[in-house]
């Protein structure tokens, strides 16, 4: 009987790597479909594809980790470097947008009547709901370390709890920007500032939407005991990743919402 | 009035009585032993008796034993049943989409006459 005498973890193969690159290309294709003749089918098949290969690869990473025991702390480590580098590639992606939003915005051309906001525009008062919105994060932020903390001192009801704080901010946080969404007098499609709002917070509302799910499958794993007080990096990927979510969320705020009306 | 110490505050806070008699962090002793069926009266796990029960008992370490068999099989397919046909669904669609999309794409590609 051979055992390895490394602590790495020699993954068994795995179909999801092909069934995942597939179903972007289908993802792709779907779009092309959607846009240029009208087909849906081929977009909801690859959403449905993607959907099935993400529950199966994690379920599958689960499985290695929890109930297998490869999750050496050499691989914890490989991990914690690829989550990191990760949020890193995804606040470059956000940077794009705050570069096109303050090329436009620093000297905004004629045709938009040379202030910004363009004229005819009337954007949303950063005091009202953005300002809510921000205190929601900001909060569900407070909530998480708390949360994280329970779970390090063993406190399983208040680890629940918190976590569970985290969510509803983070869906209340969803459900606010939704209604301003439908409330906002300008649309994606009202020039330059209709694009650079409606995309940088669109993709960002996205991120919260990812955010809210990675931490509910946090919540179902600690109900069913995955974690323990001193072994929990699922949990803290989260949490990394919903404090990036705030910090961009504070970005556009700054930016879009208050120094640009 | 109970009280209990607040890990978040680092201070005494109030508290209710299933918070004295249930101290947070001191689990009651849940016996692992199957009770003795009796058909006579309804059973009563002991689990069930305890004042905080979320989603039932610990299942990890049963599922660690199952996991951890050395049958061979990947772990992608390694609960049997619902995982192979869990593959197989995912697997037909995306494959079966690609040919889909790939005689979508030729079509598209033709040239169409006014």
């Amino acid at each position: 009987m051979t055992h390895q005498t490394h602590s790495y973890h020699m993954v068994n193969p795995s179909p999801w790597p092909l069934t995942g690159a597939l179903s972007a290309f289908l993802m792709t294709s779907g779009l092309i479909m959607w846009f240029h003749f009208n087909s849906l089918i081929l977009l909801a098949l690859s959403l449905l594809t993607n959907t099935l290969t993400m529950y199966q690869w994690w379920r599958d990473i689960v499985r290695e980790s929890t109930f297998q025991g490869h999750h050496t702390p050499t691989v914890q480590k490989g991990l914690r470097y690829g989550m990191i580098l990760f949020i890193l590639s995804e606040a470059l992606f956000f940077m794009g947008f705050f570069w096109a939003f303050y090329h436009s915005s620093l000297a905004p051309t004629p045709e938009l009547g040379g202030s910004w906001p363009p004229t005819g525009i009337h954007p949303l008062n950063p005091l009202e709901v953005p300002l809510l919105n921000t205190s929601v994060l900001l909060a569900s932020g407070v909530s998480i370390t708390w949360a994280h903390h329970s779970l390090m001192e063993g406190n399983r009801k208040h680890t629940l709890q918190a976590l569970l704080i985290t969510i509803m901010l983070g869906l209340y946080f969803t459900l606010l920007q939704v209604s301003e969404y439908y409330e906002a007098s300008f649309t994606i499609s009202d020039g330059i500032y209709g694009s650079t709002f409606f995309v940088a917070t669109g993709f960002h509302g996205l991120h919260v939407i990812i955010g809210s799910t990675f931490l509910i499958v946090c919540f179902m794993r600690q109900l069913t005991f995955h974690f323990t007080s001193n072994h929990h990096f699922g949990f803290e990927a989260a949490a990394w990743y919903w404090h990036f979510v705030d910090v961009v969320w504070l970005f556009l705020y700054i930016s879009i919402y208050w120094w640009g009306s | 009035m109970y009280y209990k110490f607040s890990s978040f505050t680092q201070k005494l806070t109030g508290a209710w009585a299933s918070d004295a008699y249930n101290p947070q962090g001191l689990r009651p002793v849940v016996s692992t032993e199957a009770p003795p069926i009796i058909f006579a009266t309804p059973t009563k796990l002991s689990s069930n008796s305890t004042a905080y029960d979320y989603a039932g008992k610990n299942k990890v370490p049963e599922l660690q034993k199952f996991f951890q068999k050395s049958d061979g099989v990947p772990i992608h397919l390694k609960r049997g049943l619902p995982d192979q046909m869990l593959y197989r669904t995912t697997m037909a669609l995306t494959v079966g989409g690609t040919i889909y999309c790939l005689i979508a794409l030729y079509m598209a590609s033709q040239p169409r006459n006014k």
